[in-house]
C-alpha cells in the first residue's frame, strides 16, 4: 500500500512539473516557426528572432526589464538590509508600526498598490516613464528585502555588535564585518525575491509607466492581441538569460567551495554575484547601444508616437528612422477613450492617430495644435472622401490615416447574403447563430449597430432611443453568447472560427485576403463612416520632427507599407488605387473600399454627455454577458 | 546603538512617501468627486452606494471572490500532495524538484499566461489530446474553465514551496512516535502533520487567493472580453472610463474585503496553534 501511495505521489508531481513546462516548450518551440499560427507547426525557422531583432523595441523591452530588476534588487537590498539592521534596533513601537506598514504592499492586492502609486506620481506631477517604474519597483520590493533578513537578524545575539565595539571596532567595521557576514543568506535570499518580483511583475509597471517605456510584460499585454509569434522568440530569450542567470547561482556556490578547497582563500559569495550580475548589464547595455552615427535631418532626436496596436506597416518605422536619424517610440492603444485619458493627464506624445469623433473632443478641449501647413507636401495626395469632414472642417489639425466602415463580416459556408440582407443587423439576435458570434469590445460600434438595427441614428441624443439600443445588445448578449473580443477576433475570423462577427473594414480585408470562405456585408439601415487621422498634441516635445513623420506616412512609399501590411483602407488616394487594382493585394476584395456616398452613413460626433452614458451602458452589456454565463 | 537605529530613518521617511500615503491617496480619491480642489473639499460616499446598490457589480465582485476560491481550493488540492511527497525524497532529489518548480515562476507572468493561448485555441495541442483520448471538439479558450487554468497554473507554485517549506521543518519523528504509539497513517496525518504544516498553508492560501481576486489579464487573455473580473472593472475605470473617483472607491471595497479575510484566517491561525498549545498541556 505504501509504495502504491509514493506511486500516485511520484506521478502526481510528475504530472505539475509537465504542467508547468509544458506552455514553456511550446513556445520555445514555435519561436522557430515558420508560419504565423500558434497551433500549426510548418518549418523551421529564425523569421522571428530576425523580426525581433530588427524590430529593436523588443529588446528594448528586454532590456527596461532588466535594468529595472538589477537596479531596483540592488538598491531594496541594500536599503532594505540596512533598514532592518537599524528597524532591529528601533523601539517597539516604531518597529511594530513599520511592520505594518511593510505588509501594505504585501497584504494589499497589487492592483490596489499600483492604483496608489499611480495617484501618487499624479498628484505630484511626475513624468511618468522610466524613473516612476523604478521607483515603484524599489518601493515594493524592499518590504520583501526586509521580510527576508529580519528573522536572521532576531536570531543573532544582540550583543554581538557591542561586543564588536568593546573590541575596538568602529560601528562601520561592526556592522559590514560582524553583522552583515551573520546574515548574508537573509540578503541573498531578499535578493532574489526582489528580483523575481521585479522581472515577473506587470501590474504596477503597467499603471506608473509613460513615455513609451515597456517591459515585457507590458509589451506582451499590449501586443498579444493579434498572434505575433515574435512574443515567442522574445520570450525564449528571456528564458535563457533566466536559465543561465539560476544555473550561475545555483552552480557558483559550489565552484566557489570547490576553489576555497584549493587554495584555502575565504571568498564572499556576494562577490562573484555582484560580478555576474554587472556582467549582464554590460552586456545588455552593449547590445542596446550599438549602431555607428551618421549625420542626418534630426540625427539624436525622438519620437514620441500613440496609435493603434497594430497599426503601421513592416518597415515605415525603420525606415523613418533611416531617414531622418530620429528614434522613434511608439506606444499602443486600444482605444480612443484609454488614449483620451492619458493625453488629459499630461502625458506630452508627438504624434497621436485618434478616430473622427475623438478629434473632435481633443480640439474642443484645446489639446492640439493647428498643423503647420507650410510644413506638410502630403495634402493633395489624399483621397477626397476623407478630407474636409465635420469633425475638423478645413483639415487645420489633422491628416488622415485610414479610413473605413464597420460592417458583418461572416461565413459564405454558415450565412446567407439573402439573410443578411433581410436581417441586417438584426442576425445578431437570430438564435440559429448562437455561439457562433462575435462582438467586438468597442461602446461606440456596438451601439452603432443597436441603433442603426432599430432605425436610429447612431448620433442620436434621445435617452429613450440609447436605452432601446441598450435592451437590443443585452438580449444579443443574453441570448447569443457572443464572444466578445478586440483584435483577437481578427485572427479568429481568418481561421473561420465563427459565422459571424462586427468588424472594422479594414481588419475585414485582411480576413478575406487570408480565408476565402468569409464576406464583408454593409446592411443597408446605414453604418460608420470612420476616419483615423494623425495629430500632434499641444505638448508635444517635437512639433518639427511630427511634422516630418505625417509627411512620410502619408507619402507614397509610407502609406503603401501601412495599407498593405495592416490591410486597413488608405487615405492615400494612389496607395488605396494601387492596392485594389488589378494585381494589387486587395483586389476584389470588397472590403477594402469603403462604402462613402451611401446617405444612411454617418460620422461620429462627439457628444460629452452621451459618451457617459454610452459608456456606462456599455460596461453594463459586458457585466451583463459575464453574468450570462 | 543608537547609531544602527538611526540607519532606519531615510527608510521610515521613505516608506511614509511611496507606501502610506499612496494608499491615503486611494482612500482620498474613492470619497471626492473628480475636479475637487483643495479649497472647496468636500467628502462623499456616492462611489461606495453606487457600487453596492447595483446588482451587476456586486454580481462580479462575488463571482471574482468565487474563482480565486475555486482556485485556491484546485492549488490546495493538487499542491498539497505534491508538496508532501517532495518534502519525503531525498534531499538531492528534493533540491532538484524545489528548483524544478521555482524556475517557472522567473519567467514572466504574462508570457506563460500567453503561452497558453497558442495550447488552449481552436486545433491547438490540448484540443488535439482532447479529441484522442474521445472528450474532444469543445471550446476551451475563453471559457471560464480557461481563466480558472491560467490561475492555477500561475499560482500553484505558490502554494506548494509554501506547504514544501513548511513540511521540512517538521521533525519526522513526531510521525513515527505516533505510530508507535498506535495512530494509524489517517489519525497521524489528521493529529500530527497537518497542524503541523498549518503554517504553510495559509501562508499558500494567502499567495494564492490575494492574486487570484485582483487579477485581470489572466481574465483578459484567456477569458475573452466577456469574462469580467473585479479586476478588470477597475482597470477599465482607470484605463477606458477615466472615472478614477469611482475606481478607487472599488480598490479600496476590495482592499477592505481582503484585509477582513486575511484577519479571518490569521484569527483561524492563532486559534489553531492556541488549541494545540492546550492540548499539550493536558
Amino acid at each position: 500500500m505504501k509504495k502504491e501511495k509514493r506511486f500516485i505521489g511520484k506521478l502526481l508531481v510528475i504530472l505539475v512539473i509537465i504542467f508547468f513546462y509544458l506552455p514553456i516548450f511550446y513556445m520555445i518551440v514555435f519561436s522557430f516557426n515558420d508560419g504565423k499560427s500558434l497551433t500549426g507547426f510548418t518549418g523551421f525557422s529564425l523569421r522571428w528572432y530576425k523580426h525581433m531583432f530588427e524590430k529593436g523595441d523588443m529588446l528594448e523591452a528586454l532590456y527596461t526589464t532588466f535594468s529595472i530588476a538589477l537596479i531596483a534588487t540592488f538598491v531594496s537590498t541594500v536599503v532594505g538590509t540596512l533598514s532592518a539592521i537599524g528597524l532591529s534596533k528601533s523601539k517597539k513601537l516604531v518597529r511594530e508600526l513599520m511592520e505594518q506598514v511593510d505588509n501594505l504592499p504585501m497584504m494589499n492586492p497589487e492592483m490596489v498598490t499600483a492604483i496608489g502609486f499611480m495617484l501618487l506620481f499624479i498628484t505630484f506631477g511626475v513624468e511618468k516613464g522610466y524613473m516612476t517604474m523604478l521607483l515603484a519597483h524599489i518601493a515594493f520590493c524592499i518590504p520583501y528585502v526586509i521580510l527576508s533578513v529580519m528573522p536572521k537578524i532576531r536570531s543573532l545575539d544582540p550583543n554581538l555588535a557591542d561586543a564588536a565595539m568593546d573590541l575596538g571596532a568602529t560601528p562601520w567595521q561592526a556592522l559590514v564585518k560582524v553583522i552583515i557576514p551573520q546574515i548574508t543568506p537573509g540578503i541573498v535570499a531578499g535578493a532574489l525575491i526582489a528580483f523575481t518580483m521585479s522581472v515577473d511583475d506587470f501590474i504596477i509597471s503597467y499603471f506608473v509607466t509613460g513615455n513609451g517605456v515597456k517591459n515585457l510584460s507590458i509589451m506582451v499585454y499590449t501586443m498579444s492581441k493579434r498572434v505575433n509569434p515574435s512574443i515567442n522568440a522574445v520570450s525564449t530569450v528571456m528564458i535563457l538569460v533566466i536559465t543561465l542567470v539560476l544555473i550561475m547561482i545555483n552552480v557558483m556556490p559550489l565552484v566557489i567551495a570547490k576553489r576555497q578547497k584549493k587554495t584555502g582563500r575565504k571568498r564572499k559569495i556576494l562577490v562573484p554575484a555582484a560580478i555576474t550580475c554587472t556582467g549582464i548589464a554590460g552586456i545588455a547595455i552593449f547590445l542596446m547601444s550599438g549602431g555607428v552615427e551618421k549625420r542626418r535631418p534630426f540625427e539624436g532626436q525622438t519620437l514620441y508616437v500613440y496609435n493603434w496596436g497594430e497599426y503601421t506597416g513592416e518597415n515605415i518605422v525603420a525606415d523613418f528612422e533611416e531617414y531622418t536619424g530620429a528614434k522613434v517610440i511608439m506606444d499602443f492603444f486600444d482605444s480612443n477613450e484609454q488614449m483620451y485619458i492619458k493625453v488629459a493627464n499630461g502625458e506630452a506624445y508627438d504624434i497621436l492617430v485618434p478616430s473622427d469623433y475623438m478629434i473632435q473632443r481633443l480640439i474642443a478641449e484645446g489639446y492640439l495644435q493647428k498643423l503647420d501647413a507650410s510644413k506638410l507636401d502630403c495634402m493633395d495626395k489624399l483621397t477626397d472622401a476623407v478630407k474636409n469632414l465635420p469633425y475638423d472642417p478645413h483639415n487645420e489639425y489633422c491628416v488622415p490615416y485610414f479610413w473605413g466602415n464597420v460592417g458583418i463580416v461572416y461565413d459564405k459556408n454558415k450565412v446567407t447574403l439573402k439573410d443578411l440582407e433581410q436581417e441586417g443587423y438584426n442576425i445578431f439576435l437570430n438564435e440559429k447563430y448562437q455561439g457562433d458570434v462575435y462582438l467586438y469590445d468597442s461602446e461606440r460600434d456596438s451601439f452603432m449597430m443597436a441603433l442603426k438595427a432599430l432605425g436610429y441614428s447612431m448620433n442620436t441624443e434621445n435617452k429613450e432611443e440609447l436605452n432601446q439600443a441598450y435592451e437590443w445588445l443585452v438580449e444579443c448578449v443574453q441570448t447569443m453568447k457572443p464572444e466578445i473580443v478586440t483584435d483577437e477576433i481578427i485572427d479568429n475570423m481568418a481561421q473561420g472560427r465563427k459565422a459571424l462577427a462586427l468588424m472594422y473594414s479594414g481588419d475585414a480585408a485582411y480576413v478575406m485576403v487570408e480565408n476565402e470562405d468569409m464576406g464583408f456585408y454593409l446592411p443597408e439601415s446605414g453604418t460608420n463612416l470612420w476616419s483615423d487621422a494623425m495629430v500632434i498634441p499641444r505638448n508635444a516635445k517635437n512639433p518639427e520632427l511630427a511634422h516630418a513623420f505625417i509627411n512620410f506616412a502619408s507619402d507614397y512609399e509610407g502609406a503603401y507599407d501601412n495599407s498593405s501590411y495592416v490591410g486597413y483602407t488608405s487615405a492615400n488616394q494612389e496607395v488605396m488605387e494601387e492596392l485594389s487594382g488589378e494585381g494589387g493585394e486587395f483586389e476584389g476584395i470588397s472590403a477594402y473600399i469603403p462604402r462613402s456616398d451611401y446617405e444612411l452613413d454617418e460620422v461620429f460626433v462627439y457628444n460629452e454627455k452621451i459618451r457617459k452614458d454610452i459608456s456606462n451602458l456599455w460596461s453594463k452589456v459586458k457585466i451583463a454577458a459575464s453574468n450570462a454565463n | 546603538m543608537k547609531k544602527f537605529s538611526q540607519m532606519a530613518i531615510p527608510y521610515i521617511v521613505w516608506a511614509m512617501m511611496m507606501l502610506v500615503l499612496p494608499m491615503a491617496l486611494v482612500a482620498l480619491y474613492s470619497i471626492t468627486q473628480p475636479g475637487n480642489s483643495i479649497v472647496s473639499f468636500s467628502v462623499t460616499l456616492d462611489h461606495y452606494v453606487r457600487f453596492f446598490t447595483d446588482h451587476d457589480f456586486l454580481l462580479i465582485l462575488w463571482r471574482s471572490l468565487w474563482i480565486a476560491v475555486k482556485t485556491t481550493v484546485v492549488c490546495l488540492l493538487i499542491g498539497y500532495p505534491a508538496a508532501y511527497y517532495i518534502s519525503r525524497c531525498r534531499e538531492r532529489l528534493q533540491n532538484g524538484l524545489v528548483l524544478c518548480i521555482t524556475i517557472p515562476m522567473w519567467i514572466n507572468m504574462l508570457v506563460r499566461t500567453y503561452a497558453w493561448i497558442g495550447l488552449l485555441s481552436e486545433g491547438g495541442l490540448i484540443q488535439k489530446l482532447l479529441g484522442i483520448l474521445g472528450l474532444g471538439d469543445r471550446e476551451l479558450l475563453y471559457t471560464e474553465g480557461a481563466v480558472l487554468l491560467g490561475m492555477v497554473y500561475n499560482f500553484l507554485p505558490f502554494m506548494i514551496l509554501q506547504i514544501h517549506t513548511a513540511l521540512c521543518k517538521m521533525d519526522y519523528s513526531l510521525l513515527e512516535a505516533s505510530a508507535d504509539l498506535g495512530a494509524d497513517p489517517v489519525k497521524t496525518f489528521q493529529r500530527i502533520t497537518l497542524p503541523l504544516s498549518l503554517p504553510g498553508v495559509i501562508n499558500g492560501i494567502t499567495l494564492v487567493f490575494l492574486p487570484a481576486v485582483s487579477s485581470f489579464f489572466i481574465p483578459k487573455l484567456l477569458g475573452g472580453g466577456k469574462y469580467f473580473l473585479i479586476g478588470n472593472v477597475i482597470e477599465n475605470q482607470f484605463i477606458t472610463v477615466g472615472e478614477w473617483n469611482f475606481g478607487s472607491a472599488i480598490s479600496m471595497i476590495m482592499a477592505v474585503i481582503m484585509m477582513l479575510l486575511m484577519m479571518c484566517v490569521h484569527k483561524v491561525e492563532m486559534r489553531n496553534q492556541g488549541g494545540r498549545g492546550k492540548e499539550k498541556k493536558i
